[in-house]
């Protein structure tokens, strides 16, 4: 029998999701006082009165054209998720590839605004911005997290069939037919993305309802802004009725019907866009190629590096961080408000509603609200990046809770929550945070279009003064930075996944 | 049909079978079969016998691997897939076949001929659900018995089988036992039930440890001896 070690220290050591969670609020700490949070409007609680004034009076019948901004907002989520899946799809199959998936994660990292930015230069207000703007992200996206899946699901089945059976049939069969259901969930959760960022392309001038919700909310119409956001709600909150996966094909017809008019392309516009406009100003003055001026090329792109990208990608990520950690608060309070192992039911449907509803407001949105209530600084885009991804992670950690089935012991809800459901599903909420602040760093770049000091800020104004090679270096910058951010945080989830699946 | 010769298995050799049991442990390889020679003839039907952990699951996916084409191999870890229906599962043995835009059909509109087929073989299984049902609503007998119809509908001329009875009755595992037979020329089957495998098979080959230690068909061998074999496994 072996003996007993004597007892040496009796140090119990943190955990590792102790010790992330620590780091997360340290480093928001650490962060804060660089970060400018300061409430600059003179008033804050006279436009909350009369915001809430306009959520109590909401008026359904003032906005002119209500019912065409409803149906292109679904159109053009509807056209851009088909094209995302038509085009990302078959990629997911090759998406090992190191070239397919280092250009998917570039094409991912450009944000949707950005996207519609650049294909408003060549195309002007046209449906195509706005499809355009939505699929070529979308199907990036669809390749990774399909191909994710897919990979997840069981090599048995293959074991069992006919090695002479050709690869399309194995595949489909074995492989595909497995993960069917989550691809297809996945995919209705990416429509309600869509439907999101459709509204959002309107603040860049796209007929969509974040385009009247942008002029009411300006305008100080509240009752007109508050009627739009809660249609806005109300239509994400009930697409499972409104668009069951089998009437896609009759939605997306209906989309491509009513859609309006595409302008022809004026191929000259599109052509100087590519062999000018986007060229940098050393390449496009010179008449050929030997008289290109280097040194003033090396000093336009310094000039932009330094004076631009480097200040912006700080703020960037300093007002990423704290939302992260913001986040982690706002993901802990609501998930235990809507959870039924802790409040009684009636609460939790409260609690739900409130989930709803922070999660289908776009934080583009949310954050401009708060920026007509605190004014300009990194706070209001700190509070609507926490309220969206907080909502969102808790909605999904509820769900996951709720699968959980109680303790046979005699314990208090209470003890219970802490005991069992949280240890059960801790890590499950923070692998989502850490997926999240990839989503995270990118809106923190498109908040810049809202005056904030971020990338976006740059970049928006590049565009407003016309200099669009400019513009496309900074995108470019964007881009980089979230795809550095997120290796970072793949490499940093890699280390829990595999001790999580051992036990 | 098939001979090798002093073969030697390792875990993380014999494909991804062995390796799930071995996470965590970081040991690269584990030896589990050991100088192993065998010939099996065409139209034998061979019972592989053994107590737990003798590698006879490893040995049967080695000979699955070399017959690569000519056998069906029914699995202990059956492969269904659960999302799809008792009818589609069925199907999955008939792929090679067909080309593969029939099959693609086949998934979303199932074709008459082959509804009757799996119908009939269903019924030889004794399986009395609808074709429709998903089989993650199955119990763990139904279950087998998809993986076994699976690899019946699959027509080939050897069946390799891995305790392909082990959830069902005494009774209806004899009754299925005969249909397998009955279907293929030839046969390997690691076997649960050691009566069973002695009276039913021609040839009854017993593993122990990696080794090879009974062999029917170079000597005469009784219950009794296989009884001993286990017996001494579960002291050691």
């Amino acid at each position: 029998m072996p003996q007993l070690q004597p007892m040496k220290n009796t140090d119990y050591p943190l955990g590792y999701w102790q010790k992330v969670t620590l780091s997360i609020w340290l480093i928001a700490l650490v962060i804060l006082p660089f970060a400018d949070i300061e409430i600059v409007n003179f008033d804050p609680f006279l436009e909350l009165s009369l915001m809430t004034q306009g959520l109590m009076a909401p008026d359904f019948f003032a906005t002119e054209y209500l019912f065409q901004a409803i149906i292109q907002t679904v159109n053009f989520a509807i056209i851009g998720v088909c094209l995302g899946l038509i085009l990302g799809a078959p990629l997911a199959l090759i998406y090992q590839h190191p070239i397919v998936s280092g250009c998917c994660s570039f094409l991912r990292a450009i944000h949707e605004i950005f996207w519609a930015l650049l294909f408003l230069q060549v195309f002007g207000l046209s449906p195509m911005t706005g499809i355009l703007a939505i699929a070529i992200p979308f199907a990036a996206t669809f390749a990774r997290v399909f191909h994710d899946i897919i990979n997840q699901s069981s090599d048995r089945p293959l074991e069992s069939i006919d090695s002479r059976a050709d690869i399309i049939s194995r595949y489909t069969y074995g492989k595909i037919a497995q993960v069917l259901p989550q691809l297809m969930a996945y995919t209705r959760y990416r429509f309600e993305c869509a439907l999101r960022s459709s509204a959002v392309l309107g603040f860049i001038g796209m007929p969509t309802l974040g385009f009247y919700m942008e002029t009411a909310f300006k305008q100080g119409n509240y009752n007109e802004g508050a009627a739009l956001l809660m249609i806005f709600v109300a239509i994400i909150g009930t697409i499972r009725y409104w668009c069951p996966p089998k009437l896609l094909g009759v939605y997306l017809v209906i989309a491509c019907v009513t859609l309006v008019e595409i302008p022809a392309v004026d191929s000259s516009l599109l052509v100087r866009f590519i062999s000018q406009d986007i060229l940098p100003p050393a390449f496009a003055n010179a008449a050929s190629f030997a008289e290109v001026q280097w040194y003033s090329l090396y000093t336009w792109f310094s000039d932009i590096i330094t004076g631009q990208a480097i200040p912006g990608a700080i703020a960037t990520i300093t007002l990423a961080l704290l939302a992260l950690a913001a986040t982690h608060f706002i993901t802990l309070n609501a998930h235990a408000l809507a959870s039924k192992h802790l409040c009684p039911v009636p609460l939790t449907w409260l609690g739900q509603l409130m989930l709803l509803i922070g999660r289908c407001v776009p934080e583009y949105i949310l954050a401009f609200i708060f920026l007509m209530l605190l004014g300009p600084s990194m706070l209001p885009a700190i509070i609507a990046l926490a309220i969206h991804n907080g909502c969102v992670i808790a909605y999904l950690a509820v769900r996951q809770n709720n699968a959980i089935a109680p303790q046979q012991m005699q314990i208090s809800k209470f003890n219970q929550f802490n005991y069992h459901i949280m240890p059960s599903i801790y890590p499950n909420i923070m692998a989502l945070m850490f997926y999240r602040f990839e989503i995270i760093v990118r809106e923190t770049a498109v908040f810049g279009i809202l005056g904030i000091m971020t990338l976006g800020f740059y970049i928006d104004s590049s565009f407003s003064e016309i200099r669009y090679s400019n513009a496309l270096v900074l995108i470019t910058c964007t881009a980089l930075l979230n795809v550095v951010i997120d290796i970072f945080s793949r490499r940093l989830l890699k280390l829990p996944q595999t001790s999580l699946a051992s036990c | 049909m098939i001979t090798i010769d002093n073969l030697n298995l390792h875990y993380d050799k014999t494909s991804s079978y062995n390796t799930g049991k071995n996470i965590g442990k970081k040991k690269a390889s584990t030896q589990v079969i050991f100088d192993l020679s065998l010939t099996i003839n065409e139209g034998e039907k061979v019972a592989i016998i053994g107590p737990s952990g003798a590698g006879k699951s490893s040995l049967l996916h080695h000979l699955y691997g070399s017959l690569q084409g000519r056998a069906a191999l029914c699995s202990q870890r059956q492969g269904l897939v659960d999302n799809l229906s008792i009818y589609h599962n069925v199907f999955m043995g008939a792929l090679a076949r067909h080309h593969w835009l029939y099959n693609l059909i086949n998934l979303i509109k199932p074709f008459k001929q082959n509804l009757n087929d799996i119908t009939a073989l269903c019924q030889q299984l004794e399986l009395d659900q609808p074709l429709e049902k998903k089989v993650d609503k199955l119990s763990g007998g139904q279950r087998q018995r998809v993986a076994l119809a699976r690899a019946l509908y699959q027509q080939q001329e050897i069946f390799i089988g891995d305790e392909p009875f082990s959830a069902l009755d005494p009774l209806m595992t004899s009754r299925l036992l005969e249909t397998v037979l009955a279907q293929h020329n030839s046969v390997i089957m690691v076997m649960h039930d050691r009566e069973l495998a002695m009276t039913a098979f021609d040839r009854v080959i017993a593993l122990d440890k990696g080794r090879l230690v009974l062999d029917s068909k170079q000597q005469s061998i009784n219950l009794q001896q296989i009884t001993q074999l286990f017996q001494t496994s579960a002291v050691a």
